[in-house]
């Protein structure tokens, strides 16, 4: 993996002066920026929506310090800082998140913003008394962090090693028409824009193909090609790899000059804005990880989101602040990687799903850890759709969760109305988190159904209950507690 | 992989679902669903540490009992002769005979109840170790719970039990529960040991600049070390009698000589300083800080001792945070200005 290092020297200086500008700003207004990321469907806006609820609401948080000392004065939505960037809607996905509908809410497609403004008390340092920190938490998709490998591949690299990756054997029949129409055309041949947007489409139809197997985790970029925004059907967001003679230079002129030509407009105009404005500036972040559905997917999905996860996280620029490094490039010095979905299992289980989340992330982990950054992991529900309950069958008692699962889960021959709730015994991780590359866990050995939201009770005066939760406080306290200190 | 994964509907009839704390009557083949109740406390046993052969204590044991036959028996000869001569005394003597054996059985029930105590704070520290290193979420709660009931006579303590008993079986980690306890409990038990511990070093410190014998200071020192072990105790929530308070001074001897070299680092700059400035001053003033600092050090060992949680979220004291105001006072004023034992 080559390291990620804007290029040019103007780049260089003009980051280095925002830095400085955000440095200074920072004195004056403390700030945070937290980025909240993770793959596809591994409950990123569930995550922020719950973590904003819960500071603005100033619920009851026993193990952030501030919130449990009393020092936590309040918390309010704010401006965000960049105007261009598309708010985080968090008012409408806590009204989807509430009855009647009780839905979770629409998935992150594209990056969003949100500033919350905590009141608090200092009590440590040399200045007491009331201050407040401004919190930025960006919110964006983990596939876009794949692409920022590609700011230092060439095209020709880049085409050859996608290539390859499609010929393997499970991916083969996916990418057959694709491979049958670059057989067709020449690389050489002059440019013409429908055979062009042919291959684009079809690679594109390939990447979708890829997401939508079992693995269900894309780990070929570019990331935006299936969460276009904007851009959809602009000529940075239509090309595809091509067959190339190796060493044999490109003819200009030839559709693999305009292939390359708009790869590199990829990256200069959407990659590399991307890590300047949004990535290169976070102070904290926050990997979820969806680890209870890979593992309901067998030993084949588990490789493919650790090898999604390492990609994704080499692209930190995780490492212990220095005076100069926090003047011109600060870096992210804590990095959480949080497995979701904690509320699908009994308490007894969470120690191993995060044994488990550990042994996917342990590549990150120690590579963060060795940069002097901070990393932990730990098992969270955003959400906590269940509660436990133990059951009685004869002889046998099961550790399960109660809840209600979405409408069209089953397990056995049990099929759930959206309504009614259920008991559900989810299986036993196994107690050493190897096991489930050995293949000791068979496929259907574990099941996790989709619960909906859970039912919040109002109070005699209407005010409903805050949103319940796992271990989202120890979350918090991990990534900001020291800044609210 | 030994069981399937489940699924039960609650509102199927043949599931039977319970309030908590209920057991089912009888189950006819039915499912019954239990609300998880709290798990069960777990009792810590003590470790059994491997004995020589108590010959002293043997001997000892035998000798007292001996003295004790011995005391009976001249008692019994004397209440026998008082009641042969006068037996309005001997019934006297009985009485004051049963009221001695009274005392004595209370004395020695508070004694062992002292020692238990102490053995009770001795083992959650342990337990409170042990659970955090191995992340033990039930015994963490055992001695969270149990920590709580140690401080239930004591009101200062009503809002810190409250918010502890708020966090009820949530899931929350070993570690962070034991925290938010010992912050909970321990903070201000901490601050009030280090003005205990403060406070005793500067009169130490003070009676031996001003006392006119090195014999006065001795008798001082030991006397103060005593006291301030024994208020430690109290502090933390242990009852010491005699036994318990001989068993306790072990324990700190021990720890005191055990952490003495690495204790003589963090804070050699200053004594040496604060040493060197107020032996300038006056060679009395130098051992009077020397007297101080060593009962600083006696309260901090006391203090790791008597603490029924180890030091984890909240930081031990140092040398310095207790034995800062020997050098502000020293340094700064003549010999003599203040008083022995001034109050706060």
């Amino acid at each position: 993996m080559p390291r990620v290092r804007p290029p040019s020297f103007l780049d260089d200086t003009v980051d280095a002066l925002k830095s400085l500008a955000d440095y200074a700003a920072n004195a004056v207004r403390p700030t945070v920026r937290l980025g909240v990321t993770g793959l596809a469907r591994s409950g990123k806006t569930v995550f922020t929506t719950a973590l904003v609820h819960h500071l603005v609401n100033t619920t009851p948080m026993p193990v952030f310090r501030v919130s449990v000392e009393g020092r936590l004065r309040r918390a309010r939505l704010a401006d965000q800082p960049d105007d261009t960037v598309p708010r985080f809607p968090y008012e409408e996905h806590m009204a989807s998140l509430a009855e009647p509908g009780r839905r979770w809410p629409e998935s992150t497609r594209r990056i969003a913003e949100l500033r919350v403004e905590i009141d608090y008390e200092r009590a440590a340092g040399w200045r007491r008394g009331p201050a407040t920190l401004a919190l930025d938490i960006v919110d964006y998709p983990g596939e876009w962090l794949l692409d920022l490998a590609l700011i230092e591949t060439s095209y020709s690299e880049w085409s050859r090693d996608t290539l390859a990756g499609s010929h393997k054997p499970d991916r083969a029949p996916l990418a057959a028409a694709w491979h049958a129409h670059l057989a067709a055309l020449g690389a050489n041949e002059p440019a013409e824009e429908p055979a062009i947007a042919r291959a684009s489409e079809l690679f594109k139809q390939y990447l979708a193909a890829l997401r939508a197997g079992p693995e269900a985790v894309a780990t070929t970029p570019p990331g935006r090609f299936l969460m276009p925004g904007d851009l959809d059907g602009s000529p940075a967001l239509t090309f595809s790899p091509l067959v190339l003679a190796p060493d044999a230079p490109i003819v200009p002129g030839s559709v693999a000059a305009q292939m390359e030509r708009r790869f590199e407009a990829y990256k200069a105009q959407v990659v590399r804005p991307f890590f300047r404005e949004h990535f290169a500036r976070l102070d904290r972040q926050i990997v979820l990880v969806d680890v209870l559905s890979a593992l309901d997917a067998g030993p084949a999905a588990l490789a493919e989101l650790e090898t999604a996860l390492d990609r994704v996280l080499a692209a930190f620029r995780a490492g212990r602040n220095t005076l100069a490094s926090s003047l011109f490039a600060p870096r992210i010095d804590k990095v959480l990687f949080a497995a979701t979905k904690a509320d699908h299992l009994h308490r007894r289980d969470h120690a191993r799903l995060e044994a488990i989340l550990r042994l996917l992330v342990e590549r990150a982990l120690r590579r963060t850890k060795g940069a002097g950054a901070a990393a932990e992991t730990m098992a969270l529900a955003s959400v906590r759709a269940t509660r436990e309950v133990g059951v009685r069958d004869g002889a046998q008692t099961f550790a399960a969760i109660a809840g209600t699962p979405e409408a069209g889960e089953r397990i056995g021959n049990q099929c759930f109305d959206g309504d009614s709730e259920a008991a559900i015994f989810p299986g036993e991780l196994p107690d050493d988190p190897q096991a489930i590359f050995s293949g000791a866990v068979e496929a259907g050995s574990l099941r996790f159904p989709r619960f909906r939201p859970p039912r919040r009770i109002a109070d005699a005066g209407g005010r409903l209950a805050a949103l319940p939760h796992i271990r989202l406080d120890r979350a918090l306290e991990f990534l900001i507690g020291d800044r609210l200190a | 992989m030994s069981k399937a994964p489940r699924a039960f509907r609650l509102d199927d009839p043949d599931v039977v679902s319970l309030p908590q704390g209920e057991t089912p009557a009888v189950t006819s083949g039915g499912v019954v669903v239990v609300p998880d109740e709290e798990p069960a406390a777990e009792v810590a046993g003590v470790a059994p540490r491997r004995r020589r052969m108590p010959w002293l204590g043997l001997l000892l044991s035998a000798l007292g009992g001996l003295l004790l036959m011995g005391l009976g028996l001249a008692l019994e000869r004397m209440i026998a002769e008082l009641f042969a001569s006068h037996p309005a005394f001997g019934w006297l003597a009985l009485g004051l005979a049963a009221l001695a054996g009274l005392a004595f059985l209370g004395l020695l029930g508070r004694e062992a109840a002292g020692v238990l105590r102490e053995r009770r704070i001795e083992a959650l520290r342990r337990r409170a170790a042990e659970a955090r290193e191995r992340k033990d979420d039930a015994a963490a709660e055992a001695v969270v719970r149990d920590l709580a009931a140690l401080y239930a006579r004591r009101p200062e303590t009503a809002s810190a039990r409250a918010a502890i008993a708020a966090l009820g079986d949530a899931i929350i980690d070993a570690p962070d529960r034991l925290a938010i306890a010992e912050r909970e409990l321990m903070t201000a038990m901490d601050r009030e040991a280090r003005r205990i511990v403060a406070e005793a070093a500067r009169q130490v410190s003070l009676v031996t600049a001003v006392s006119p014998r090195a014999i006065v200071d001795v008798a001082f020192v030991l006397y103060a070390s005593a006291r301030l072990v024994r208020r430690i105790a109290a502090l933390y929530g242990g009852r010491p009698g005699f036994l318990g308070f001989l068993r306790l001074s072990g324990h700190v001897l021990t720890h005191l000589t055990l952490t003495g070299s690495i204790a003589v680092g963090d804070g050699l700059l200053q004594q040496v300083m604060g040493l060197g400035l107020a032996a300038r001053v006056s060679a009395r003033l130098g051992e009077g800080v020397l007297n101080g600092l060593l009962t600083a050090r006696v309260g901090l060992s006391a203090i790791a001792v008597c603490r029924p949680m180890p030091f984890a979220a909240l930081e031990a004291p140092a040398l310095v945070d207790v034995a800062a105001s020997l050098f502000d006072r020293k340094a700064g004023e003549p010999a003599g200005a203040e008083a022995p034992g001034e109050a706060r």
